[in-house]
């Protein structure tokens, strides 16, 4: 029973580590950058989220207002931060997306506060029991309810409409999907606004889990994403989603069994660790 | 004057940190983002064995040979993985480093170790052993750049698959990159420990280790005197900064940005900009 | 600065220059104190409180016509809560600031490192909240107006007994903090007849609690002592009480936070924490405090401010009876004296620890209001000097 339970809250974790890692991937496909500042947008959601709530107690508005501004924010950062940087070697994207990203953090904190932002009556609170007695909160269940979701609307995107399929030619091979005369820099700003979008709709659902949005809720996704990203084997979306809620389960179970050891990120980063010392190319590589 | 001295002995310390750091990253091409796991190796080690009696000048080594050791055997892990892969190995061997510290009572886990002390140098001699260390290290570099095995190791950073073919054995090398950048960085622990006196898990933990690669990257990756420079103005910043009081993370991590938006040779590239005004950098798509 | 009455810009300027001329003057007439706090990065939200806390105790000191006459000057350096940041920072107060005194407003770990710069340097340094038992085993210029861990964590363990409770869950964050309260907490809890049921650990940065809620809940304690800070404990106890756990939770100062009540909302009702501020004090010294808090601030006060304010005034109150000078007199002075402060009634033991009683608040309605009053000097002991 205490089994299923862990394994229920890991998958919780699990869903909303998805949602961030599978933007990151979306860009990492593209552009091969490791986008650290990816967790500032998740962050910006997060706060757009609560506040247009606080303001208009409209709870779907909130997330749409979210997506939009944390992905069109990311279609920013794309052109004005990394597409002049795209010819140089990978640490100067790395290093420049840790500046954006300490710089968002103190703009978060300098502009709302250093004690961040709640709900101020947080919605979907309730209690759920399912199969025969596992608790949930309503949001806890929603959010792998929406993750679950929102992840078979861009699979059906991808495969299926223009867009969804010049994105992927894009990513398997940029120049010969630019002689098919796919507009490189379109799919780009398409997948920084969907990626960053997506860090957005986590934003709000972990502010709803913990009626607590702070400057820097986004630093540990900064580097949990990227191990995530790394474990789905660099740029597969199903690996990615894989590896996201698998990590999920093993922190909630290593947390109680391990947790006098190790703690969480020690957790999470010895079994990365491991996997990539026996698959160097990734728990669910693809290629 | 006990100001500078403390300022300048800080300084020192993060300059041959980072062209320890230099040495992998910069020399060899192999990405890390957990370096700070061995300046923490270094303290630790100078640490304990000082509270065991044993004299501060005896314990340099010995921090050199543990971080050193340790650092080879991550180095085996460059050998499995690269580039990215490797990046966040690294990132997670430092994860895990402070983990285990955390939970070790005999290393003083949360609370970390205090009142080490007893280097039996006045706060002018550290000073001096400090600045005498790193510009030993600097030497080290410069000569290990001009010597074969930097050669080799240029080699392995610009193409690794070509210096396989050529007969070269790449994994000789980088693990002597990864040996004697950890070993280093270790001294670097080692008198780090020292000047503050106390060190807990929290020093060296994943905030560190970007420090120390942003110092390296805005040095400009592989310059020794670009990367000199750099760990001596970042490291100072932030106690020159204490002006503008709320905005100084703000204008730290803008200033990394901008750097790297447009300079992204760091300091190195814009001194060879303005020497060399002909030569723009290069601009266009990946 | 929002009820200041508007002047006209002509008047605004001639005061700003006069201002700027004042900060021009060799300040040869104030006696200088020195504050490190850390006002950027993770810990800012608690910066900021003992900053206002400290500028507050400074404020009042020079309106009531400073220290023998001359003014009170607070230096203030950000350190980022940071060690290797607060080593130039101490360094500097001490070298070019030449401050007298200073306070830590600031975390363990800078505290710990800039310990030993001020005790080389005899300068006295009054710690207000950070709780690294070796802090004061620095030397004998170091004071700490703050409860250390193992003693708040016994004061845990007879609240437990006091509410007549025995089966004990217990919760800890993986910090000096945490791991200083569950030591102490469990020292104390066998002389008590408890019984400790199940032991948990997170880390700092977990906001997400659902394994170890889920596991608590399957423990079945009939109390829960869990150590945390407002950011933390908030999501933390709103996750217990969401998952049906009823048991009555019991926190610590890191909970003293009116945002801890904020992000936990109805779940905070009826959540007891040992602290040092007690909001129904009767004393003049913490009423006075909390409402010139509030009208500096337009917040409430919390832990963290009351105890930098209360550290402050330790200092303040020293250079009082030392006739202002700094050095030996200023410690002999503090060492000796007893202090009416916001958090209770202070003294110091030959370690130079506190001794006070710990106020228990419980949440109700919204605000901290009194419980309980743990008294008791024997079980509440600080540490003595070791002898060496």
């Amino acid at each position: 029973m205490l089994a299923l339970e862990l394994v229920a809250q890991g998958l919780v974790q699990g869903s909303i580590y998805a949602l961030i890692a599978l933007g990151l991937t979306l860009v990492y496909g593209l552009l091969r950058i490791l986008h650290v500042a990816h967790a500032a947008l998740f962050t910006l959601g997060a706060y757009v989220g609560v506040m247009v709530y606080n303001a208009t107690g409209n709870l779907p508005l909130a997330f749409a207002l979210a997506m939009v501004v944390a992905g069109l924010a990311g279609v920013a950062t794309f052109r004005l931060a990394y597409q002049p940087i795209l010819s140089q070697p990978p640490f100067v994207a790395l290093i420049a997306s840790i500046g954006l990203y300490i710089a968002a953090e103190e703009t978060f904190r300098v502009v709302f506060g250093a004690s961040g932002l709640s709900f101020a009556t947080p919605p979907l609170q309730g209690q759920v029991a399912l199969f025969g007695g596992i608790q949930f909160k309503t949001a806890e269940l929603m959010v792998m309810l929406g993750t679950a979701l929102i992840i078979a609307a861009l699979g059906w995107l991808q495969t299926r409409t223009r867009v969804g399929v010049a994105c992927q030619a894009t990513v398997s091979d940029p120049q010969m999907a630019e002689s098919f005369g796919i507009s490189l820099r379109k799919v780009r700003d398409i997948n920084f606004f969907v990626g960053s979008a997506l860090a957005g709709f986590a934003g709000v659902w972990v502010a709803l889990l913990n009626n607590l949005v702070e400057p820097t809720m986004g630093s540990v996704p900064s580097y949990k994403a990227l191990a995530i990203i790394v474990l789905g084997g660099l740029g597969s979306v199903r690996g990615t989603l894989a590896a996201a809620l698998v990590l999920g389960v093993v922190e909630a179970f290593g947390t109680i069994y391990l947790g006098k050891l190790l703690d969480r990120n020690a957790i999470a980063f010895a079994f990365l660790i491991l996997v990539l010392m026996l698959r160097p190319q990734g728990l669910f590589a693809t290629r | 004057m006990d100001y500078e001295i403390s300022l300048l002995t800080t300084m020192s310390i993060s300059v041959l940190f980072a062209l320890s750091l230099n040495l992998i990253t910069g020399f060899c091409g192999q990405i890390s983002l957990g370096h700070a796991t061995f300046l923490g190796i270094g303290a630790y080690v100078t640490a304990l064995l000082g509270k065991a009696g044993l004299p501060f000048l005896a314990t340099l080594p010995l921090s050199m040979l543990l971080a050193g050791a340790i650092g080879a055997v991550v180095g085996l892990a460059s050998l499995r993985v690269r580039a990215d892969f490797l990046a966040v190995t690294t990132m997670g061997v430092g994860f895990l480093f402070v983990g285990i510290i955390r939970q070790q009572d005999w290393l003083g886990g949360e609370l970390g170790i205090s009142g080490i002390g007893g280097s039996g140098l006045s706060k002018t001699g550290f000073m001096l052993l400090a600045l005498l260390s790193t510009a030993a290290v600097a030497a080290l570099c410069l000569y290990i750049r001009a010597s074969w095995m930097g050669r080799v190791f240029n080699g392995v950073a610009e193409d690794e698959d070509t210096m396989r073919v050529l007969g070269i054995d790449v994994p000789r090398y980088k693990l002597a990159a990864f040996a004697i950048g950890t070993a280093l960085a270790g001294l670097a622990g080692a008198l780090y420990a020292h000047h503050l006196q106390f060190i807990g898990p929290d020093s060296f933990g994943f905030v560190e280790s970007v420090t120390v690669l942003s110092m390296v990257v805005v040095g400009g990756i592989g310059s020794v005197p670009g990367v000199v420079i750099a760990a001596a103005l970042l490291s100072a910043l932030p106690a020159w900064f204490q002006f503008i009081g709320d905005y100084k993370l703000l204008v730290y991590g803008g200033l990394l940005f901008l750097m790297m938006r447009f300079s992204p040779g760091g300091m190195a590239g814009l001194m060879s900009r303005f020497f060399n005004p002909v030569q723009t950098s290069a601009k266009g798509e990946r | 600065m929002k009820q200041l009455p508007r002047r006209r810009p002509l008047t605004t300027l001639v005061a700003a220059l006069g201002l700027s001329a004042a900060v021009a003057l060799p300040a040869y007439a104030e006696i200088r104190i020195g504050l490190n706090v850390p006002l950027t990065g993770f810990a800012a939200v608690d910066g900021k409180s003992a900053l206002e806390g400290a500028k507050l105790a400074v404020a009042q000191a020079n309106a009531a016509g400073g220290v023998h006459g001359e003014k009170l000057e607070l230096v203030i350096y950000d350190d980022q809560a940071a060690p290797k940041e607060a080593v130039p920072i101490a360094t500097k107060l001490v070298a070019k600031d030449e401050v007298v005194g200073a306070v830590s407003g600031s975390y363990s770990g800078p505290t710990r490192a800039a310990a030993g710069i001020f005790q080389r340097a005899k300068v006295p340094y009054v710690v207000a909240y950070a709780v690294h038992p070796e802090i004061t085993l620095a030397g004998d210029y170091m004071f700490r107006v703050a409860s250390m861990g193992e003693v708040q964590g016994r004061a845990g363990a007879r609240l437990v007994a006091d509410l007549g409770k025995k089966k004990v869950g217990l919760i800890t964050v993986k910090s000096d903090f945490g791991q200083a309260l569950a030591a102490g907490f469990k020292e104390a809890a066998p002389k008590f007849g408890l019984d400790i049921v199940g032991e948990y650990e997170y880390a700092l940065q977990d906001r997400q609690f659902g394994a170890v809620v889920s596991t608590i809940k399957a423990a079945k304690p009939e109390i829960i002592y869990a150590s945390g800070y407002y950011f933390t404990a908030g999501p933390l106890v709103a996750q217990l009480r969401a998952a049906g756990v009823t048991a009555p939770i019991i926190g610590q100062e890191g909970y003293d936070s009116e945002k801890f009540i904020e992000i936990a909302g109805d779940a905070a009702e009826g959540t007891l924490v040992t602290t040092s501020l007690d909001r129904d004090s009767e004393s003049p010294a913490t009423k006075v405090f909390l409402a010139d808090y509030r009208k500096a601030t337009g917040a409430g006060a919390d832990m963290v401010a009351a105890s930098t304010y209360a550290a402050t005034r330790v200092l303040i109150e020293g250079l009082e009876k030392s006739g202002g000078k700094g050095g030996e007199a200023l410690k002999s002075a503090i060492a000796a004296g007893t202090f009416d402060t916001p958090i209770g009634r202070l003294s110091f033991n030959d370690l130079h620890e506190v001794r006070k009683d710990i106020q228990v608040q419980v949440v109700r309605d919204k605000t901290f209001r009194r419980h309980s009053v743990i008294s008791d000097p024997v079980l509440l002991a600080p540490p003595g000097r070791p002898a060496s």
